[in-house]
């Protein structure tokens, strides 16, 4: 169905004019039209059982705007703006399809899509310097009412050259004016001056910063020495907001290095004997199903803490969250309930997931409910990693980097050891050294000596 | 260490176990309804049968679709139109009900939607059923083997939602005549009959088994609170505005003149 690859968002909303990023401020007095929102899978169309709210009435995020029933529920939705109902299109009684516009809102100046309380909680990063994606950003500009459609950052192009955006052609989707369509105006126009040095070049990517490939060559040496300023939105934001909460957790670092010879040779081996082409074995599920294996022994490492009650809350789940880096920022999905599941179906799941993360369209289940974390930043690089809590869970592990490494065997000769480094981070409230030592410990022994795991086997 | 296995009970979320026995399954509704939208706790109540013979429809239930009001005027069968989705049952002393009215975040990783929370109540009553017959969930039922025994409805607000099931303890073949064959019926049905189409739970474990056992199973998930309350009378607030409703002689007339002979004919 075309509208599951709309729907990531339980809250995905139409907006009538063109963006080419969700996560924009919307500028004053816009009218949203809000769907009937994906709430299930397989549930096609609803009915609209009754409204809470009429036209006129002003509304406030979260609030209940009607009631709808599908199958054999009904369900309360809420609204994702302030703002005022313009328009209602459905009575009750009416079947409407996923998708369909079930009423008009006003929304307020400023008023920026939520996404749930859950989806901040969980969208949490390990802190890194290594990334391998950008993503231009839009800007709140009161500019974008009316007139030509550009990103700010064309607009400041413009602007530098001293020419109206307005005048200039676009050949971009929409009719959007593009940096090349400023730059061939410029060449027409015979304007050869060089950008002003005060102005301020607005050059705006996500983390980390990407050589962009630019036809930009009008300027002496293509280099640009101006401070860029980056308005965080989106996913960027709420990292701002979880590690500064992640930040006040009193955390202690754990350091381990873990013999992973035994691991390659059993990845090797699933991997002859895989005839599955869908299929593709690697370290990760492994040393997912053994973390889970210890966390059963261990379970305060599987926990969360309620900090007004003093309350530890040992998880019944082992959901573990696996970091991962994406095009469009970093997400961390958890598989859920690995205790349950073989290694076998702990890799479909995480391909499941991997494939979702590149195409950003996890659900919100898919990152929410995790109780640990597991940050393969070695996969990008790097040796040790000093990882910051995925708040409310009490641990987080950072694995760096596979290295061949000379090591001692019993016989008193070096050998080549395949090396993985750990860093576990734990909340020092829940946890002590001594706990996380014997939960590492355990671990270790299961990734060093896999045949163990046919001992705990269900 | 026996702190953490202190910590373990304390740390599961609470649970509130009210039951009953006999009680009408409109107050049952009232109730529950009320400790939807009212309460912040979490809630099981379980109702071992109830006292007289009613027909229960959904929210949006039309008499007419789904009844033979004839038959139902007839013999002044209640009926009642509950606040949660899903479709039409007749209950009696041979029903069993056990309903979950939970906060969002109260069971890990169950987001509140119907699927995730259909989902999570068929592990908890895979526990309940281990080793008996071959429970399952199949679309929205639970069955044995590929017969239904249990009918599921859900109510989901912004904070809190509700799973009832009712259980096909026993069941008498002739009041299932008050019933039409419903308009939508679940895949797995095909064109089976009701006779074909359902099981009775007593022909696979006791009342009291299946009542031990589903609160052995809550107990591995939650931290188990029993509230005392008179087996068969349910206290409500007479003060709340209820959605669930009795339908009244009127509306059953009312539905008369639209059941026409070719609903009749669709039965066969």
């Amino acid at each position: 169905m075309d509208m599951q690859s709309k729907l990531t968002n339980p809250y995905f909303t139409k907006k009538c004019y063109f963006s080419s990023d969700a996560w924009v401020d919307l500028p004053v007095g816009v009218i949203v039209e809000v769907p009937l929102a994906q709430t299930g899978e397989g549930i096609a169309e609803c009915e609209l059982l009754k409204w809470f709210v009429q036209e006129g009435d002003e509304i406030q995020e979260f609030q209940p705007l009607c009631e709808v029933q599908s199958d054999k529920a009904t369900m309360e939705i809420t609204s994702r703006y302030n703002g005022r109902v313009s328009e209602i299109l459905h009575h009750p009684g009416e079947i409407v399809k996923v998708g369909e516009t079930l009423l008009k809102m006003v929304v307020e100046e400023s008023s920026t899509p939520t996404m749930s309380a859950d989806d901040k909680d969980n969208i949490t990063f390990v802190k890194s310097d290594i990334c391998d994606s950008s993503h231009e950003i839009l800007l709140s500009n009161k500019d974008n009412i009316g007139g030509a459609l550009s990103t700010p950052a064309v607009r400041n192009l413009a602007k530098q050259y001293g020419v109206n955006i307005n005048d200039i052609h676009g050949t971009g989707k929409d009719g959007r004016v593009l940096k090349e369509d400023v730059l061939k105006y410029i060449t027409t126009k015979g304007i050869f001056r060089e950008p002003s040095a005060s102005s301020q070049e607005t050059l705006v990517e996500q983390l980390p910063i990407k050589e962009e490939k630019s036809s930009y060559t009008f300027s002496v040496d293509g280099w640009h020495y101006e401070d860029s300023t980056v308005s965080l939105r989106g996913f960027q934001r709420s990292m701002v907001k979880s590690m500064t909460m992640a930040a006040k957790v009193p955390h202690f670092h754990y350091l381990e290095e873990i013999n992973c010879d035994a691991l390659v040779e059993l990845k090797a081996a699933f991997q002859s004997e895989n005839s599955d082409p869908q299929i593709k074995h690697t370290y990760l599920p492994f040393l997912i199903k053994s973390l889970s294996m210890a966390l059963s022994k261990h379970p305060s490492m599987n926990s969360s803490f309620n900090e007004e009650s003093h309350e530890v809350i040992l998880k019944g789940c082992h959901n573990i969250g696996v970091a991962m880096a994406t095009p469009y920022g970093l997400v961390v999905p958890n598989i859920k309930k690995v205790q349950s599941l073989s290694i076998l179906e702990v890799t479909k799941e995480l391909s499941r997931l991997q494939q979702l993360a590149i195409n950003n369209k996890l659900s919100t289940e898919d990152i929410s409910g995790g109780t640990i974390t597991l940050s393969n930043i070695g996969a990008i690089g790097g040796k040790f990693g000093s990882p910051l809590l995925n708040l409310p869970e009490v641990a987080i592990i950072a694995m760096g980097r596979i290295q061949k490494l000379p090591r001692f065997a019993d016989d008193g000769n070096v050998y080549p050891a395949s090396i993985l480094n750990v860093n576990i981070g734990a909340d020092h409230r829940v946890v002590d050294g001594a706990t996380v030592a014997r939960f590492c410990n355990e671990w270790k022994l299961l990734i060093e000596k896999p045949e163990l795991l046919l001992l705990h086997m269900r | 260490m026996s702190t953490i296995s202190q910590a373990r009970s304390i740390g599961l979320p609470l649970m509130n176990i009210v039951r009953f026995k006999g009680a009408p399954i409109l107050h049952q509704l009232y109730l529950e309804e009320q400790l939807l939208r009212t309460s912040s706790e979490n809630w099981c109540v379980i109702n071992d049968g109830t006292n007289i013979p009613t027909i229960v429809m959904g929210i949006s239930g039309k008499p007419s679709e789904l009844l033979e009001v004839r038959s139902v005027l007839q013999d002044q069968v209640p009926v009642v139109r509950r606040f949660s989705g899903g479709g039409t049952v007749i209950v009696d002393h041979g029903t069993l009900f056990v309903t979950f009215i939970c906060n969002k975040n109260a069971v890990p990783g169950v987001q509140p939607y119907p699927q995730p929370i259909m989902s999570w109540s068929s592990t908890l009553y895979n526990e309940v059923f281990q080793g008996i017959g071959h429970f399952h969930l199949r679309e929205n039922d639970y069955v044995f083997g590929n017969r239904k025994f249990g009918g599921n409805a859900q109510s989901i607000t912004k904070n809190r939602w509700v799973h009832h099931t009712s259980f096909l303890w026993d069941y008498e073949a002739r009041n299932m005549a008050y019933l039409k064959l419903p308009m939508r019926t679940p895949k797995y049905r095909l064109a089976r009959d009701h006779e074909e189409f359902v099981c009775r739970m007593k022909d696979f474990l006791s009342r009291e088994a299946f009542i031990d056992r589903t609160l052995k199973a809550v107990g591995t998930q939650f931290s188990v609170r029993p509230i005392q309350s008179e087996a068969s009378s349910v206290p409500h607030d007479a003060t709340f505005q209820h959605s669930t409703t009795m339908l009244t002689k009127q509306e059953l007339e009312a539905a008369l003149p639209s059941q026409s002979e070719t609903y009749e004919l669709q039965r066969f």
